[in-house]
């Protein structure tokens, strides 16, 4: 199963990277972790201000999906969320949800398997991922698509690519947004009575003393980033507490922790409660992280428009269709389908930002109307009536740049990359119908691919490399489904496979008061 | 940036004029008096000249004779101008009508402000605002709390503005 030679050329890249020094002499600044200051899980309180059966940290896809399991297991649910918003990451994504042997893939001809999936994630993880719960998410994945879709209610209407897997196989929301699915989670999680509370944000877990996890410590009424706002309170978790709350790509401090190089200088597309603390948190009463160095970035951001923007919507469907070129030499420099990590560390090492670009016909085919208008009324991505333009307008080389573009067309029509072996599709055609659509690249700190050990029950792991009786963990909290890289698309379908996997078994587990 | 360090910086309430505040910095903070009413100025403001000179006398008023001037949607409107809990004080709703008691105030809760405003009729309201409709969106709905943007003791900010190019005026 493993493959050493793609590990050692991923480490190698790696290694490449840190010392061409991108963040060169990085430092962490001068002040002391406050989380640092109180150790372990907090005592048993004296009085516990609420009761419930399972507590949920996080009302992203994954905690949503476990409320609504463990409601329909008949437990009592109450999940909380430190935001004045519900949804963190999940409610700003793009709504792309990884899925394999799906019916709306067979409609479309797509031959795809969930050894295939697994198989795309372990590849583009660098085979670090453990494979018993990259294996559970791709076998899990159709059925999870399909409970959203029949008995949440989301609406999927296309199937998208996403650079490194083998197929078409990302099913996207029509609202083109994870917000698809989140309001549809958070209607049927209120209507099977699960209570939601916002701006409540864990602060410790509470253990007994034989370190088993019997509620948390909370500030309630609080106010995102102000750490003294709110008001203390105990809640009791009679039969667990979920963790779902999300990564850190959003925590400076702490990523720099794990990779230096992720300065204050590389901003993020998450949204800004995507910190780390809840992950500390866990770790202080027991749990154990891992692969936390392996924090991703999105080569698909726009250094023109702010977060995760439009521009990633527009790269997204025409890679494999555009071509992408560094404008310093008006040349392609690497493979336009290949998978996060190897772009963003390509577009990284040139220093500069990369320009994307394909022709009307590709564009208006593969483009969402309401995406690329919002691209190209905000600025981040450009319409020229020619190629020369378009290489005036980026300040390219014209005539090398016109030639690249020829050549790109030639291998459209062979269907065939000798030169980087990017995958063409099918029904991509020479990029020559006027306008030409082009948009500039620099990444952005995007997943954490790291996080709290869980096995495939979604119960977290302890240093003794035993379960933690009372905790359990779904979503970008946790770490080992993606190895150091995950794909486009299998975010979404991790947190509701496991998700859904930790709200069962939260319900299921027994009450210990 | 600048108002919520200015917000966290001051203890809940005593932002209550900030828009005063901030065009008269070395103004002292002002009373809080919830028997105000809803034109009296120096009520809270005591001698603080907090209208522009030449200003009609506005003790006697309420919003309704503001808008005589301050006409609704014309460049002289009030909203933006003066901070939201002075639109809501010359409608005549007052610190303890949202707060409670005032030698314990509550933080308003969204069910609050829902209890006059109907964010279903809201959205309807500004269905046409370009680029977007600010009361429906695709990530949060109808329901998004208003003090996300609206606040009433401080700048209002446009939560929106967090990813999205949207300029709205936030009143």
């Amino acid at each position: 199963m493993t493959n050493p030679k793609q590990t050692t050329d991923l480490l190698a890249r790696r290694r490449f990277l840190q010392t061409a020094g991108i963040a060169a002499g990085a430092t962490l600044g001068g002040v002391a972790l406050p989380r640092a200051a109180e150790a372990a899980a907090a005592p048993m309180p004296k009085k516990w201000d609420v009761t419930t059966d399972v507590l949920i940290i996080g009302t992203g896809f994954a905690g949503l999906a476990a409320a609504i399991e463990a409601r329909d297991a008949k437990a009592d649910v109450l999940v909380i969320d430190k935001m004045p918003v519900p949804g963190g990451n999940s409610t700003i994504n793009g709504g792309d949800f990884a899925a394999a042997g799906t019916p709306m893939q067979k409609a479309a001809g797509i031959e795809d398997s969930p050894e295939l999936m697994f198989k795309d994630m372990m590849k583009a993880g660098g085979y670090l991922n453990h494979p018993e719960l990259a294996r559970t998410v791709a076998e899990q994945s159709a059925g999870a698509l399909e409970w959203s879709q029949n008995y949440v209610g989301a609406q999927y209407d296309r199937v998208n690519f996403h650079g490194g897997h083998s197929v078409k196989r990302a099913h996207q929301t029509v609202q083109r947004s994870g917000s698809g699915l989140v309001t549809k989670q958070l209607e049927k999680a209120r209507a099977l009575g699960a209570k939601i509370e916002l701006r409540t944000k864990l602060v410790r877990l509470v253990a007994d003393k034989d370190g088993r996890i019997v509620g948390a410590e909370v500030r309630r009424g609080y106010k995102f980033p102000d750490e003294a706002s709110g008001t203390p309170a105990f809640i009791k978790a009679r039969k667990a507490v979920v963790l779902a709350s999300g990564g850190f790509s959003n925590d400076v401090q702490l990523r720099q922790m794990y990779d230096p190089r992720l300065t204050d200088q590389f901003t993020s597309t998450n949204h800004p409660g995507a910190t780390g603390e809840a992950i500390m948190a866990a770790c202080m009463a027991g749990a154990m992280d891992l692969q936390m160095d392996w924090i991703q970035l999105g080569p698909w951001t726009s250094p023109d428009e702010k977060g995760f923007g439009y521009v990633p919507q527009f790269v997204e469907r025409v890679v494999g269709y555009g071509l992408m070129v560094d404008p310093a030499t008006g040349k392609r420099f690497f493979k336009e389908t290949g998978n996060r990590k190897e772009r963003a560390d390509a577009i990284i090492l040139l220093g500069h930002p990369a320009v994307i670009l394909a022709d009307s016909t590709n564009t208006t085919k593969m483009v969402d109307p309401g995406q690329l208008k919002g691209a190209l009324d905000n600025g981040s991505l450009r319409k020229f009536d020619t190629l020369e333009d378009l290489a005036r307008g980026y300040n390219m080389p014209v005539d090398v740049f016109v030639e690249q573009v020829k050549r790109w067309n030639g291998f459209v029509e062979q269907k065939k990359d000798p030169e980087l072996e990017c995958m063409i599709f099918k029904d991509a055609v020479p990029n020559v119908t006027p306008p030409f659509y082009a948009a500039r690249l620099w990444p952005r700190v995007h997943h954490t691919m790291g996080g709290l050990a869980i096995n495939k029950e979604a119960q977290v792991i302890g240093f003794e490399l035993k379960p933690i009786p009372g905790l359990y963990a779904a979503g970008e909290a946790t770490g080992g489904v993606h190895g150091a890289v995950r794909l486009g698309s299998v975010a979404m379908a991790d947190c509701v496979v496991f998700g859904r996997i930790a709200g069962k078994n939260a319900a299921k587990q027994a009450a210990w008061g | 940036m600048f108002v919520k360090a200015f917000r966290r910086a001051m203890p809940p309430l005593a932002v209550l004029l900030l828009g005063a505040a901030l065009a008269l910095p070395s103004a002292a903070a002002p009373a809080r008096n919830a028997k105000a009413a809803p034109g009296d100025c120096a009520a809270c403001h005591k001698a603080e000249k907090v209208l522009p000179a030449g200003h009609p006398a506005t003790k006697a008023m309420k919003l309704d004779a503001c808008a005589q001037c301050h006409a609704p949607k014309s460049p002289q409107a009030l909203p933006g101008k003066v901070p939201g809990s002075h639109l809501h004080q010359l409608r005549g709703v007052g610190c303890t009508q949202c707060h409670g008691d005032l030698k314990k105030p509550t933080e308003v809760a969204h069910d609050k402000c829902m209890s006059c405003h109907d964010t279903t009729k809201l959205a309807e309201k500004t269905a046409d605002v370009k680029p977007k409709n600010p009361h429906n969106s695709p990530h949060y709905g109808k329901d998004a709390d208003c003090n996300l943007c609206h606040h009433q003791h401080a700048r209002s900010e446009n939560y929106c503005a967090q990813c999205h190019k949207f300029e709205f005026k936030v009143p």
